[in-house]
């Protein structure tokens, strides 16, 4: 018999039982082998290749000083990587779970195993990865050839230490959020914060600030000979964020999830049935419906904010020009996609075959879904915009058609995908957790993959057109842009609309 | 608009109509030649194994579910071609869920109610959710109900509108006496009101308590039809196996 307390050997052996199991349920075995390869080779590509462009004495003077502005703010940008750990954490309730809660409830799986767990499942998260894979690319960019391999060691290193300190924070949040009035003291506390950043960048002394912080040291040695001790010390954060982390953990772990036992005994007083100025009034009614869905999931709420406000806390840290911030909103959208968005459906639960009973056009329902998984990703998106604006100022006009064109653009692409992921691959989960995922770890895996590759590539199109001197021509760029997308939400909407595939996404989503 | 109240048409045509129906899911055959009909004003309990096809025949009747083969007509709609025809004279309670987890039970009434155009229904809600006891919950997001609680619910939504056919799929499973109670109420009326009734379940003697004919399905098929009162636990056993 095992005892209360188990042992770290215990625990890592668990985790690669609850691996295993999950590997093992794994739909399409060589797809997920060939996603894994793709993002190892893009960890190496951005690792290596930028480092072969000659950029020293290139002529440009704009190129050098946005080189020189790059290497300036790396050590912001470790500091970036931290604090998106930190907010991942603490969105997803402590981290991901290997197993869903009803799921694991039978078995005698143990805190720190949990928490193993969503440190394993921490890259799964497309911020993540797209901050590690900037953080390769900038540091290769900047580095002389003969010290790149110890600087890139020096990032990977810092990316365990910022991920295992992230979850230790996160744990420790999810810990005072369970306790009495702790919802209240997190969300004054992360405030606080907030304004604090804004203050400090409002009074001018927000670079210095993270100039001055270790981050910026620890950039810089990336590049010296004195690398080894970087990393030896980095090493040594990550392994006590590990071991450290299993604390919180093991407290978070330990109390009732008020807010979401809060959530699920909510009361909602009745409200009349809407009378909207144009539209139906069904499809107002399940327009309320599907936002109350959204709105009402703590998971959903956390991470629609985390995602509205930290990309743009990024941007205001690291001082992101604007060439930078066009990525943004195509990046936040697509994480604001991975909140519920690829498994749209999945918003009703069980309740999706009495949803379908109704006598409700088919086309209603799928025309007000897409709109709900809109609203988000405008949202996120439209955040990160606001706050890049009030770190930039008003672009000139061309960079200003871009990002509007750029965002427009990549809004359509991603409902696109994820309403054709939504219908043609459908998952029962249960989003009552916020540790909860809507799809199986690796299919996320493939999908933000999918969805930070494609915005990533628009958006860099959109920057490329922003150098020029033409504001109509990211405008007419994005003419065949949005067309295709359009013509892809179609394609899936007329998928939807026939009963036989629309019963088979119905009876999965519900488990029945 | 519809009035609560109005009597269901009674016609001499059957209320439900299923001839050789076969449902398939890929390779699989979940039903496979079910010949049915029921009648307006009667109830008829669908009985059968796990597996035997109960369920998939109730989706199909409630227009979620397609029809693979075969000709399956509900209160005069064709449920191969007039999907929504069939949801708007059906109330169906699913056997599983059947709820959306972040909405409130007045919620879901609410949406139940304007898309089938009733007038007045508020009163009648409350009245229902008052006779299944959840009146003090009617405006609690329905994610932390327990299981009865849910089935609770699942009825009063099938029965809200006063449907042309009553599809009940294991309405009685974890419902405590009091709830077991209220679903015979809702049986009754709607009988005596003139709709057809189907309820699925496992437990015979209340099956026989709510309808008066009885149909057996195994593997997908119908193996028998007869009155309610025939069905011993013996002839049921030998039926099963």
């Amino acid at each position: 018999m095992r005892s209360s307390t188990d042992s770290w050997a215990d625990a890592l052996r668990d985790t690669g039982h609850l691996v295993a199991f999950r590997a093992r349920t794994v739909r399409r075995r060589g797809a997920s082998l060939v996603g894994l390869v793709v993002v190892l080779g893009l960890t190496a590509v951005f690792a290596v290749a930028p480092n072969g462009f000659e950029l020293s004495g290139s002529g440009s003077a704009a190129l050098d000083r946005a080189v020189a502005a790059l290497e300036d703010n790396l050590g912001g940008a470790f500091l970036g990587l931290l604090l998106l750990a930190i907010s991942s954490s603490m969105g997803s309730g402590g981290g991901r779970e290997l197993l869903s809660r009803s799921e694991v409830a039978i078995h005698p799986v143990s805190p720190v195993t949990e928490h193993l767990g969503a440190l394993l499942l921490a890259p799964l998260n497309l911020a993540w990865l797209v901050q590690m894979w900037g953080l390769l690319t900038v540091t290769s960019l900047v580095t002389a050839s003969d010290r790149l391999l110890g600087a890139q060691l020096v990032v990977l290193a810092w990316v365990l230490a910022a991920t295992s300190l992230g979850q230790a924070v996160g744990w420790a949040a999810e810990g005072v959020r369970r306790t009495p009035h702790g919802v209240v003291v997190v969300r004054v506390v992360s405030g606080v914060v907030v304004v604090l950043l804004a203050g400090l960048h409002l009074a001018g002394v927000l670079g210095p600030v993270v100039r001055s912080l270790p981050t910026t040291w620890l950039a810089e040695s990336a590049q010296t000979s004195s690398w080894p001790v970087a990393v030896l010390v980095l090493l040594a954060l990550a392994a006590v964020g590990v071991v450290v982390g299993a604390r919180p953990a093991a407290w978070a772990l330990g109390l009732p999830p008020r807010e979401e036992l809060r959530v699920q005994s909510g009361v909602h007083e009745a409200r009349h049935a809407p009378e909207p100025r144009w539209g139906s009034p069904d499809r107002a009614l399940l327009h309320r419906l599907d936002r109350g869905s959204v709105w009402r999931s703590v998971g959903m709420r956390r991470g629609l904010m985390v995602l509205g406000i930290g990309p743009g806390l990024v941007a205001l840290v690291a001082g992101l020009q604007w060439s930078s911030v066009m990525l943004l909103p195509g990046l936040t959208a697509s994480g604001a996609a991975l909140l519920f968005g690829v498994n749209a459906w999945c918003l009703d639960g069980k309740g999706m075959v009495w949803r379908e009973t109704l006598p409700v056009s088919a086309a209603d329902v799928f025309g007000v879904r897409t709109l709900v998984v809109a609203e988000c990703l405008a949202m996120v998106s439209g955040v990160t915009i606001v706050l890049a604006l009030l770190r930039n100022g008003m672009p000139p006009l061309v960079v200003g058609a871009a990002v509007l064109s750029c965002w427009a653009v990549v809004l359509v692409q991603v409902l696109a995908i994820v309403m054709t992921w939504s219908v043609r691959s459908p998952y029962a989960v249960d989003l009552s957790s916020p540790r909860a995922t809507p799809a199986p770890h690796a299919s996320m895996a493939a999908y933000a993959g999918k969805l930070s590759l494609v915005t990533t590539l628009t958006g860099m199109v959109f920057t490329t057109i922003s150098t020029g001197p033409w504001a109509w021509l990211p405008p007419a760029m994005a003419v065949p842009f949005l067309t295709y997308s359009v013509w892809k939400l179609r394609r899936a909407r007329r998928r939807w609309l026939a009963p036989a595939e629309r019963a088979r996404v119905v009876l999965t989503v519900a488990a029945v | 608009m519809r009035r609560l109240g109005d009597t269901c048409p009674v016609t001499q045509a059957p209320a439900v109509v299923v001839r050789d129906l076969h449902v398939r899911f890929g390779d699989v055959e979940a039903v496979s030649g079910v010949d049915l009909t029921a009648d307006s004003g009667q109830a008829t309990a669908l009985l059968g194994r796990n597996g035997a096809g109960k369920s998939t025949t109730m989706k199909v009747l409630a227009g979620v579910v397609p029809p693979t083969a075969g000709e399956v007509t509900v209160g005069g709609h064709d449920a191969a071609t007039d999907a929504l025809g069939v949801k708007r004279v059906v109330g169906y309670c699913p056997d599983v869920g059947g709820l959306v987890p972040r909405a409130t039970p007045w919620e879901h009434l609410q949406l139940s109610a304007r898309l089938r155009r009733m007038d007045e229904w508020e009163e009648r809600g409350r009245d229902m959710l008052e006779r299944f006891e959840l009146g003090d919950v009617a405006h609690r997001v329905v994610g932390g109900f327990s299981h009865g609680m849910s089935r609770r619910l699942s009825v009063v939504l099938a029965a809200l509108h006063e449907p042309t056919v009553l599809l009940l799929d294991e309405p009685f499973d974890g419902v405590d006496p009091l709830g077991v109670e209220a679903t015979l109420e809702v049986v009754a009326d709607a009988r005596a009101r003139g709709a057809c009734v189907l309820l699925s379940t496992h437990l015979r003697d209340l099956a026989l308590e709510a309808c008066g004919t009885a149909v057996v399905l195994r593997g997908g098929n119908r193996v028998a039809a007869m009155q309610a009162g025939e069905l011993t636990g013996e002839a049921y056993r030998a039926l099963l196996d």
